[in-house]
């Protein structure tokens, strides 16, 4: 019987500064974590606790793993400080796979927000490494200013792929910012792809969730076919300590990755 | 040596062995120890005729706090002696379905648990003397155990009659000798002591609940004034849900060792302000009446709709220890 609460080590290879608050790291788990896009695992870092992170590198590399995380609290902090060689713990994967069955040979919608483009990365990579059979793939993507940008140097390379659209703005921009200035949803007051038969995914912070998802809905999306990021406090990870429910779900075993269909009769979903 | 004390012997002889007894008026679990049953009788008689214990029986199977990992050398769990529960009573049988539900199966598995689960007896006595705190009835359960356990036991004269409900009860009973088959007379005794049980558990809850829960509970949620005048005399001490036998929250946290980190299993209470914080510092309930009625939500709308079965036996043991004196009773009344 495997002990679902014990990590196995990770060597830290290298750290990737993607803004003044948000880092990447790269992972060499001591057995292959076979995860999807989608999933995500729980970090362990050693002897301060734990977190729930998506990675966000592309499931068909799967030696090396890749979170990008956003210092914000108690354990985040602690990784800040850890360097290339360190160990940490993972586990997992756990949750549910983003429907890639579903998505294929439809438009696929992507909006980001700050540090969550960090799983729509895994999906975008997952998604564009198989790009014959899918449609096309519209990124728009929101960060609070030019430098909180992650991903600069790859996003500039995503907007040169075929059957790629990629477009970003910034809440407050700098001199040399020539594109949109304004929340994410200033990127949707046009969404050029057919609505009808196309899938929207979400990742960001809440509030912005919220205004996607209202928009997205208007615009005539339909529910089911709205993909929203539901990160709880996900502790255990495995469906049973209970502190990510969200209405009759759970956030680590049927998400992280719920649909509006399925979000919608939670009393403030996004709170 | 009485039979009584000679299988209690025989058990201890073997196996950990846990007894109601009555310290202060209250019942309480205690390890029995063999000078008890010394002498050429029993010392000590366990308190088979009272209500269930204080303290929920997970206590014995989910511990408050349990080393679940360390790191970076893996923790591997270790076989648990066997335990016998003698004396649980129907209310306590039901958490443990409820455990069994959320740790002790499927892909998850929980090892410590499950060790410890398949290393418990459970012998089981019947609830003759219901008191003004218990209403197993009104979740649909009876005052004595008809499954669940390996044994059902209840107190005839000076000795036990048993039925035994799986294999290892029976090879249990079987192995002692000390048995014989029982009569009409104590079968019919038994039967009367039941049916008495059942009406005074009758005359302590008259009014049924709303059979629907689920939709009654959804219906009350975004009910402010319900849950605040319910809520009124909660001081936050989450003793209700530590008590609860069926409540199974659990926090895992880390701590440094001196050789790397150790992983620590704790109970957790679904009433603390910071139960669904997130990192980043959002907290989806919290607000306290959100956290209050979100434990009637878990218990008796989304445990029911999951699994098929409320999760609360009655055992009364929120009511009890509640220093605000809520009692859930008057909360699902009025549903």
């Amino acid at each position: 019987m495997t002990n679902p609460y014990q990590p196995i080590p990770a060597t830290i290879l290298k750290t990737i500064d993607e803004t003044p608050t948000i880092r990447t790291f790269v992972l060499k788990p001591e057995q292959e974590v076979p995860f999807l896009a989608g999933q995500f695992i729980e970090l362990t870092v050693p002897g301060v606790g734990e977190a729930p992170f998506t990675p966000s590198s592309s499931h068909f590399q799967r030696e090396q793993l890749e979170m990008t995380i956003m210092k914000v609290g108690r354990a985040t902090s602690a990784l800040f400080e850890l360097k290339p060689g360190d160990v940490l713990g993972v586990r997992g994967p756990y949750g549910k796979k983003y429907p890639l069955e579903r998505f294929e040979g439809r438009e696929v919608y992507i909006v980001g927000g700050g540090v969550g483009l960090a799983p729509l990365r895994a999906l975008f990579l997952a998604l564009t490494h198989e790009i014959g059979k899918y449609k096309r793939i519209l990124l728009r993507y929101g960060a609070r200013t030019p430098a909180d940008i992650v991903y600069k140097d790859q996003v500039k390379e995503w907007q040169r792929m075929d059957r790629v659209d990629v477009d970003l703005s910034v809440d407050v921009s700098d001199e040399r910012w020539t594109r949109k200035v304004g929340v994410v949803t200033c990127l949707m007051d046009e969404i050029p792809c057919d609505v009808k038969t196309s899938v929207a995914v979400v990742c960001g912070p809440p509030i912005m969730m919220k205004f996607v998802t209202q928009r997205l809905l208007d615009a005539g999306f339909a529910g089911e076919n709205v993909y929203l990021s539901m990160e709880k406090n996900m502790s255990c990870g495995v469906g049973q300590c209970r502190h990510c429910r969200v209405g009759p779900y759970l956030a680590c075993k049927d998400g992280p990755v719920l649909t509006w269909d399925q979000v919608k009769g939670v009393e403030d979903p996004f709170a | 040596m009485t039979a009584r004390a000679q299988w209690l012997s025989a058990l201890l002889a073997q196996y950990s062995v846990f007894v109601p007894a009555i310290v202060e008026d209250r019942v309480h679990w205690h390890r029995l120890e063999s000078a008890e049953l010394g002498g050429d009788g029993d010392n000590l008689t366990p308190a088979l005729r009272r209500i269930r214990a204080a303290e929920p029986v997970k206590s014995f199977l989910f511990t408050s706090r349990e080393k679940v990992a360390t790191f970076p050398e893996r923790l591997e769990p270790a076989e648990p002696k066997v335990q016998v529960l003698f004396g649980v009573k129907s209310c306590d049988l039901l958490p443990i379905r409820v455990h069994d539900r959320i740790v002790g199966e499927g892909e998850f598995q929980d090892p410590f648990y499950a060790a410890r689960r398949k290393n418990t007896i459970l012998i089981a006595a019947d609830c003759p003397v219901p008191e003004d705190s218990c209403f197993c009835t009104l979740l649909g359960l009876t005052p004595y155990a008809t499954e669940g356990a390996d044994i059902a036991l209840s107190v005839a004269g000076d000795g036990y009659l048993v039925e035994t409900l799986t294999e290892r009860g029976e090879q249990l009973v079987r192995a002692s000798g000390l048995f014989q088959t029982a009569t009409d007379v104590h079968v019919a005794r038994r039967e009367e002591e039941r049916k008495a049980a059942l009406e005074a558990l009758g005359r302590i809850n008259p009014k049924p609940w709303n059979p629907d829960l689920p939709r009654a509970i959804a219906a009350k949620m975004s009910d402010e004034a319900f849950w605040r005048k319910h809520a009124a005399t909660c001081v936050e001490c989450f003793g209700c849900l530590m008590a609860c036998p069926t409540c199974y929250c659990f926090l895992l946290f880390d701590k440094a060792k001196e050789k790397g980190a150790e992983r620590t299993r704790v109970w957790d209470a679904c009433y603390q302000a910071a139960y669904t914080r997130v990192g980043g510092g959002a907290n989806p309930r919290g607000e306290f009446l959100k956290r209050f009625a979100n434990r009637f939500e878990c218990k008796w709308k989304e445990f029911k709709n999951d699994h098929g079965f409320y999760a609360c036996s009655g055992c009364g043991r929120c009511l009890t220890v509640c220093m605000g004196k809520i009692d859930i009773r008057n909360v699902l009344g009025e549903l």
